[in-house]
């Protein structure tokens, strides 16, 4: 019989938040249909090195395992993307992995993605419908905002157009394309567009859509299609006409 | 500009909008009057000379030249040189077309930013805002500057043709996939229209090629 196959990966360790990231190299069995996410539950189980050093499993975010939760985004041979879709038989070999970079590492590849939600709050991209009693059904959409919202709505909130963005960085508040994406969907949808107006002063404030220069390499990394320059394009539309207009008649 | 009422800073938008439509107007409509102008080179000497003097004898012409090109492009080119520091730039790790020209973008920027202040600066202010056929062509005839040149055009056509393109992205104007790429071919035409009028004059100049001379010469 042939020799075993093996696997070769080199990963980017880091064990805390606050201290210094190194590289440890692992060789694996091969199995068929493996993916990035495989490989590490199989570090997991037996966290040797390739020299033979006894060490911890490497930490990651996972939960879905089907590119709908988007926890297990990281940089797979330098490229942002998400784990459980990187098949180990389409990288080439040793597959590097590190944690994207835009956010703080908790540990190993395992980053805290919470600023995504923060921004989310802050350009109010979301429905306010709590109140003290039932407001009713909401009003119906047609069809065809229907069709223009769904691909915005499929946003997993990975974070990969972030990692990507050349304007965000740490001398920039840019929220990024996943957010202003959301704020078109709000705006879109019929009891969204009620707060339109609050939507859009938020996306001129600080860090808002006016940050975008236009690189585009957003749309190139979201792993779920979504049309995010055409979206940045629609907010930057709507929010220049709220500031002439608001502003010689407001 | 606060839109709504609320107490959102929208200075920075304000900053931001202002930088991208003065790179349009007035800068890159002067940019087109300067080329423009600069093209009676390749009629014959003395036309270029006789525009030159009119356009130097207008009335007003030192607040004009300060509210229409020196403020516009000092504040351009100055929160510009800010952008330009505060992107970071990736191309290497994704080397995609925008990508390339997000970058280039920049770098022509500062490239620009150098180009101009040096060039305002020799043909401007040594020539006490009198400059000649004369004075260009012994510029040009300095291998240095006849290289500066070329390298100023190149880069400042680029940033315009690119520049409009993203206008246009960052403004609205085309939002859809099939509308920026349209918007991209005419950028590309505008940054190749201007590269290739900017080189004929300088070439023009150098080599003393006056393809619209014809133009003087009397009735057969
Ligand atoms: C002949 C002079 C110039 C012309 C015609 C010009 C034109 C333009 C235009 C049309 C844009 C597109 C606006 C936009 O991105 O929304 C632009 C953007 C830009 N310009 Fe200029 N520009 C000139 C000089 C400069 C200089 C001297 C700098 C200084 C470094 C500069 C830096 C930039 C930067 C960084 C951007 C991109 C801004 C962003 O994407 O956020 N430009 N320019
Ligand atoms: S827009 Fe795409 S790349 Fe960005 S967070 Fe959402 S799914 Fe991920
Ligand atoms: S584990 Fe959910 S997206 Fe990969």
């Amino acid at each position: 019989m042939a020799e075993k196959k093996t696997v070769l990966v080199r990963i980017k360790r880091q064990l805390a938040p606050d201290q210094k990231p190194y590289w440890e190299e692992f060789e694996l069995t091969w199995r068929p249909f493996m993916n990035v996410i495989i490989l590490l539950r199989d570090i997991a189980e037996r966290p040797v090195t390739r020299e033979g050093k006894v060490t911890t499993p490497v930490a990651f975010d996972a939960n879905c395992l089907e590119e709908v939760c988007g926890a297990c985004a990281m940089r797979i041979n330098g490229k942002a993307r998400q784990a459980c879709s990187a098949l180990v038989d389409q990288l080439e070999q040793p597959i590097r992995l590190e944690p994207l970079t835009k956010f703080p590492v908790v540990r190993d590849l395992f980053v805290d993605r919470s600023r995504m939600f923060e921004n989310l709050k802050r350009m109010k991209a979301w429905v306010p419908i709590d109140g003290t009693y039932h407001l009713g059904e909401g009003p119906r959409i047609a069809p065809e905002v229907q069709q223009r919202a769904y691909p915005l709505s499929r946003c997993i909130t990975c974070g990969n157009c972030l990692e990507v963005c050349p304007q965000v960085n740490e001398r920039s508040d840019f929220v990024g394309a996943a957010i202003i994406n959301q704020v078109r969907l709000f705006n879109l949808h019929p009891t969204g567009a009620m707060h339109k107006r609050e939507r859009l002063d938020a996306v001129m404030g600080p860090g808002g859509v006016h940050d975008c220069a236009n690189a585009q390499n957003c749309v190139k990394a979201c792993p779920k299609g979504i049309p995010l320059v055409e979206s940045i394009s629609e907010v930057n539309r709507d929010a220049i006409r709220q500031a002439i207009f608001g502003w010689l008649f407001g | 500009m606060t839109a709504s009422g609320t107490s959102t800073s929208h200075r920075e938008y304000f900053w931001r909008k202002l930088h991208s439509f003065t790179g349009i107007f007035p800068i890159g409509a002067f940019l087109a009057e300067h080329f423009w102008s600069n093209s009676y080179a390749l009629v014959s000497v003395e036309k270029y000379n006789e525009v030159s003097r009119g356009l130097q004898t207008i009335p007003w012409r030192v607040p004009l030249e300060a509210l229409l090109i020196w403020l516009p492009i000092l504040f351009h080119g100055g929160y510009g040189v800010y952008l330009w520091w505060k992107g970071k730039s990736n191309v290497l790790d994704y080397p995609w077309m925008a990508n390339w020209m997000y970058t280039l973008q920049r770098w022509t920027g500062l490239v620009a930013f150098v180009f101009i202040g040096w060039h305002v600066y020799t043909e401007r202010f040594l020539t006490q805002g009198k400059s000649t056929y004369a004075d260009v062509e012994r510029a040009l005839s300095d291998p240095l500057y006849f290289w500066l040149y070329i390298v100023g055009i190149v880069a400042t056509s680029f940033h315009l043709g690119n520049g409009i393109w993203n206008f246009l992205c960052k403004w609205g104007i085309a939002t859809s996939a099939r509308a920026q790429r349209g918007a991209a071919w005419f950028g590309a035409l505008v940054g190749v229209t201007f590269t290739a009028v900017g080189l004929a004059i300088v070439l023009g100049v150098r080599f003393d090629w006056k393809p619209f001379e014809f133009y003087t010469l009397p009735r057969q």
